[in-house]
């Protein structure tokens, strides 16, 4: 596989996440424990860690859904909450069943697009990008698990950000949808985007991403490039499976 | 701001619970007429008859409809995990649901008042020169009633958003509206006088009588509020639930 390690195109975009001591409690468990990270542009990383290992949970700190307890998550050098249009900073699919079943998939994303002094003529461009211009005035309601992935895509894409995150972007995708979704994730890092994708699909995960942040309960356990895994372990999944050994919490006996 | 509210505007327009909330508000026109050719029939055989004004008579359905509505606003975000993509598009918080209440609060003033001086309307042009009880005061005495209850029925719409976003469940919140608007007032009755007066003035649907300088009902007699402190205290339910909806919304993780 040839590495695009060249730098990005100068000027053209840029974006960074960098996660300083990040710490979330819910009562006495800590889903996350003074995790600090940093999202590079150019670059697709891949966020790893075992089911509960509070991957999402840093989704949602570096989107500001939930608060942290301690330490911080910065977007461009800022916090998420303080940007004024944030769409146009940083993208992001975190559950694609997150839409108004009796809303189409055009007004689905022209609401967001207008939140954020968005056209409605790049909500018809990103429509076409994710191949659902066909049924964008159909109902979000009858769309299958990969339709609605196209959906969060192309809502991520809408503000044309810097930073993208994706949470388990490929689930329910054809296998179409598969080979596009990882084009695209390395077409956007080659323009000099910072992508943060988490996904369990090792395979997949080898063939998009870059850079590896290995997490497992809620702590950081490894951040290395994929070829550095890989030359040191025989594949990504034996790097992985390896790494994660001790943090497993929810998994049948080995 | 602009570009929130307009992106809130397309959200109540963009899904089909709204218009079925206000065909249920508006029902009370095609019952007060029914009402009235029916009670014309009977001042026919006997004359005159007294007859309860059906703007008056039908007003819980107009304020329970538009609860819902507002109610919708915010708990089918909740329902189908929107509210995280909404929060996500607009991290401020406070900026969300001010534009959700200009969206339900302008929209509900609207359709309640253009509902209830239609109900208005088409009963006094049947009623005619019929002896019906409710059409003997003229059109400049009703006017505070038919305002007061526009304005009750937009306060119910906002009190019920408020209690959405506080309780994120849309029969939780549903619930509570009905008990504001039907339990506690049925309640209130019931207490040993003088506490059921006492406490009856204080309940939301009964401070439209009172800004309109009428009796609450034969059981329990007058009000204590002048039409002023009334009116304040109908501004006061939807603003205090919407500040402690807020309070809720900001405090809790999304």
């Amino acid at each position: 596989m040839v590495r695009r390690a060249g730098d990005p195109p100068p000027g053209i975009l840029y974006g960074v996440i960098e996660l300083h001591h990040l710490t979330k409690s819910y009562g006495s468990t800590l889903a996350v424990d003074d995790l600090s990270f940093k999202v590079e542009p150019g670059h697709v990383t891949g966020f790893l860690g075992p089911n509960g290992a509070g991957k999402s949970t840093t989704l949602r700190l570096i989107l500001g859904l939930d608060a942290p307890t301690s330490g911080q998550a910065l977007v461009n050098g800022r916090r998420y909450t303080s940007l004024r249009r944030p769409m146009r900073e940083v993208g992001a699919l975190l559950d694609a069943g997150a839409v108004h079943g009796g809303r189409s998939a055009y007004d689905h994303l022209l609401c967001l697009a207008r939140s954020n002094d968005i056209g409605p003529r790049r909500v018809s461009e990103v429509l076409d990008q994710a191949g659902l211009a066909g049924v964008a005035r159909k109902r979000v309601g009858g769309f299958s698990l990969g339709m609605r992935q196209r959906l969060g895509i192309a809502a991520a894409l809408l503000g044309d950000p810097g930073v993208l995150m994706f949470d388990e972007p490929v689930n329910g995708l054809d296998p179409d949808g598969v080979r596009w979704i990882r084009e695209l994730m390395r077409s956007l890092a080659a323009q000099g985007r910072a992508i943060l994708l988490s996904s369990h699909l090792m395979s997949e995960m080898a063939l998009t991403a870059d850079r590896i942040v290995i997490v497992g309960c809620g702590r950081l356990v490894a951040e290395a490039t994929v070829t550095e895994l890989t030359t040191r372990y025989p594949s990504l999944e034996d790097a992985y499976l390896a790494l994660t050994s001790g943090s497993v919490q929810y998994g049948g006996a080995r | 701001m602009k570009a929130v509210v307009s992106s809130e505007w397309l959200k109540l327009r963009s899904v089909t619970s709204t218009y079925h909330a206000l065909a249920t508000a508006a029902l009370p026109i095609v019952l007060g007429i029914v009402w009235t050719v029916y009670v014309t029939g009977l001042a026919d055989e006997r004359g005159s008859v007294r007859a309860a004004a059906p703007e008056q008579g039908f007003l819980p359905l107009l304020q329970t409809s538009l609860a819902v509505l507002g109610v919708l606003a915010i708990t089918s975000e909740y329902a189908t995990g929107t509210i995280r993509t909404s929060l996500v598009a607009v991290p401020k918080r406070g900026a969300l649901l001010l534009a959700k209440s200009g969206v339900v609060g302008l929209t509900t003033f609207l359709a309640a008042h253009v509902i209830l001086f239609v109900t208005y309307a088409t009963s006094r042009l049947i009623a005619g020169d019929h002896h019906l009880g409710f059409n003997e005061a003229s059109f400049a005495d009703e006017v505070p009633m038919l305002l007061a209850s526009g304005l009750s029925a937009t306060a119910l719409a906002l009190v019920g958003l408020g209690l959405g976003a506080l309780i994120r469940s849309t029969a939780g919140a549903i619930v509570s509206v009905v008990a504001l608007l039907f339990v506690l007032p049925g309640i209130a009755i019931y207490l040993p006088p003088p506490w059921n007066t006492r406490v009856a003035t204080l309940l939301l649907p009964n401070l439209v009588p009172q800004i309109a300088e009428e009796r609450l009902s034969s059981r329990l007699g007058d009000g204590f509020l002048p039409p002023w402190a009334a009116l304040t205290l109908l501004l006061a339910y939807p603003l205090v639930t919407l500040a402690i909806g807020y309070y809720a919304l900001k405090r809790r993780d999304a």
